[in-house]
């Protein structure tokens, strides 16, 4: 045979087995979330929770079609001719409007939208901090660990909100952006995540097959991201959720503290404006909305998370 | 090593911890955008009084002299003074840390107590519909967002039953009026706490409920459980003797984990209430961009924050004699 050919062929068939493989994987994984699905559906609070959260990703997306209808539903900008003050629930404003005449229902759609915005990103990068800080403490231990380790017990015990209230006033002169609270409560809220990914680390560390790796000539970053890894993800996946809840909390109760971005339409930014106008006595169609969706969808994330944890954790379904 | 040698350790980890925060603020308040003095300086000022200024403020030393100082002056409590009350900021704070100490400390306490008690009580009756509705409520309840729950509070018990104030710690009538006896003006600050307190109780009690309650479940199916059983013990005993000492550890942890959790509320709370302590201070400070009063308010809070977790630490060591320490 012509060498040429062979090569060729070779190729080919190295992209067959590559397909297979992949779709092996892929078939592997999907296995795996069906057997993970069968557990989370057996929690009644979990299914509830995901129930909850479907409803806000609705309210999420309607936020989008209510300015088309008319402008005057823009929750920012959109104000109703008619309406020059705080009115309640009408047929053209189901929840009524605030002081300015703006729709109520309007700002709570939105503030779905900004707080799945702030929730997923901020846990995200918090926990692929705390990931990487606590694979690495873990992984090298001795100097390395004891550093991070002994930043992370400063970070834990820092209250994080008022960390972010003294950054508000030194960096943005009293009010900080979205993105800067992202960044601020990622950067605040790693350590959780930190520290039990590291104690995971440590136990994964001891196993055999990270032996075998070792004296197969595997390097260090390999025997991270093949054999240790993997093993961490969901444990980090679980931490994402309940991140999610309290970088929702912190946002909010900044914006109700008056620190928080007013270019942006969130749920606590709507509490502040009802409470600094003085409406919290007069207009409930105002107050009520956006704290029972801040309670709820932090419920939401709780339970879900709760029953992520069993997953996780079987020890606990057996009680 | 031994108990006493435990605590030393934590105490000079705690001083480090402190010390390296009082560091950072130093390098945060130096990396603000502009001058320290811009705040202060007219624009009619001439150079040469700017140049006396700075030189008054000490900020044309090496910033290696200027850190050391700083350091000096806040072991001595020396804070400099508020922009916004033009007095010495130690005065002014050390009044509200003591009123956010009272605050804080009444609703950790008793929030840890009942919630180790329910919770022992609901893990008990575990499967039940008592059982159910209470850690639902209790899931309600720790999930719910504080500062709503605190203007709904105020909302019910202040505005429609008008049963306590709106605000505040003190009624200006019953102090200012010299026949009021101590025990008055003690009924008259309770009377203030109530709201707030019932606040942060109700949120820090429905987490250690559900902490305690899962402590106890998995404790309940230790053997010595199974054994305490067979020997027909009395169910009291059982529950309070046996279970319940062991499931408390958790619950001490996880108190001492949420410390900063309940300072944030407590700032939260006291903002909405018009309580008169070091969190709403803070807030306070940082409207007005009262930056000495914002930094020492900052700084008694975390050292505040620190000695919660420092008694904390003692207290499970005391509580766990098997603690490695």
């Amino acid at each position: 045979m012509h060498p040429e050919e062979t090569k060729k062929k070779t190729l080919k068939e190295h992209l067959k087995y590559r397909y297979h493989s992949r779709k092996k994987k892929l078939l592997f994984t999907l296995k795996g979330f069906h057997a993970n699905w069968l557990i989370f559906k057996k929690n009644k609070m979990g299914l509830f929770g995901l129930g909850l959260l479907i409803c806000f990703g609705l309210m999420a997306l309607a936020s989008f079609i209510l300015p088309l209808i008319d402008p005057m539903y823009h929750p920012m900008t959109g104000v109703d001719p008619m309406i020059f003050s705080s009115k309640g629930p009408s047929l053209t404003h189901w929840l009524g409007t605030d002081s300015l005449g703006r729709d109520i229902l309007s700002q709570l759609l939105v503030g779905a939208r900004v707080a799945f915005m702030i929730g997923v990103s901020a846990a995200f990068m918090t926990v692929t901090i705390g990931t990487t800080v606590g694979l690495l403490a873990g992984y090298f231990g001795k100097t390395v660990d004891f550093l991070l380790m002994r930043f992370a017990d400063i970070i834990l015990v820092l209250p994080d909100l008022l960390v972010i209230i003294i950054l508000a006033a030194v960096i943005g002169g009293g009010k900080l952006s979205i993105w800067n609270i992202v960044i601020v409560i990622s950067l605040l809220g790693w350590a959780g995540t930190a520290r039990v990914v590291r104690s995971q680390t440590l136990s994964l560390k001891q196993r055999p097959y990270v032996d075998a790796a070792k004296i197969s000539g595997s390097s260090e970053f390999g025997i991270i991201h093949r054999h240790i890894v993997p093993n961490i993800i969901p444990l980090s996946l679980l931490y994402m959720t309940f991140r999610v809840t309290s970088a929702i909390l912190v946002e909010a109760a900044l914006s109700f503290l008056g620190f928080g971005d007013t270019s942006t339409v969130s749920w606590g930014m709507m509490l502040q404006w009802c409470w600094k106008t003085g409406h919290m006595f007069k207009a409930p169609y105002w107050l009520l909305p956006p704290g029972i969706s801040i309670s709820l969808i932090t419920l939401s994330f709780y339970l879900i998370g709760r029953a992520m944890e069993e997953i996780v954790n079987p020890r606990l379904r057996e009680r | 090593m031994n108990l006493q040698k435990y605590i030393l350790r934590r105490t000079i980890e705690i001083i480090v911890t402190l010390f390296i925060i009082i560091s950072l603020l130093f390098i945060l308040f130096r990396l603000a955008p502009g001058d320290p003095t811009s705040m202060i300086i007219d624009p009619e000022m001439t150079p040469e009084d700017i140049e006396h200024f700075r030189d008054a403020f000490g900020l044309n030393d090496s910033l290696w002299v200027q850190y050391v100082k700083y350091i000096f002056n806040i072991f001595r409590g020396e804070f400099g003074n508020s922009f916004h009350y033009d007095e010495p900021v130690i005065g002014i704070i050390w009044d509200k840390l003591l009123n956010t100490i009272l605050l804080f400390t009444t609703a950790t306490l008793l929030a840890a107590f009942a919630g180790i008690t329910w919770g022992k009580y609901i893990a008990w009756k575990r499967g039940t519909w008592l059982e159910a509705t209470i850690t639902f409520t209790g899931l309600l309840l720790h999930t719910i967002f504080l500062p709503w729950f605190a203007l709904l509070a105020i909302w019910i018990f202040g505005f429609k039953l008008n049963w306590f104030p709106l605000n505040g710690m003190m009624t200006p009538e019953v102090w200012l009026n010299p026949d009021t006896g101590i025990f008055r003006k003690v009924l008259d600050i309770i009377h203030h706490m109530m709201l707030p307190l019932f606040v942060l109780f109700t949120v820090d009690f429905a987490r250690s409920m559900l902490v305690m309650k899962s402590s106890m479940l998995d404790t309940l199916r230790e053997d010595y459980i199974v054994t305490a059983k067979a020997k027909g013990l009395k169910d009291r005993i059982i529950r309070n003797k046996h279970a319940a000492r062991n499931a408390m550890l958790p619950v001490v942890t996880s108190v001492s984990l949420s410390i900063a959790f309940s300072i944030n509320g407590s700032a939260i709370t006291e903002t909405v209430f018009s309580w008169p302590g070091l969190g709403r201070e803070l807030v306070f400070a940082v409207s007005n961009n009262d930056y000495p009063l914002a930094q020492a308010s900052f700084l008694l809070i975390s050292a505040l924050v620190l000695v919660a977790n420092l008694i904390s630490d003692i207290l499970y060591a005391y509580l766990d004699p098997r603690i490695k320490y």
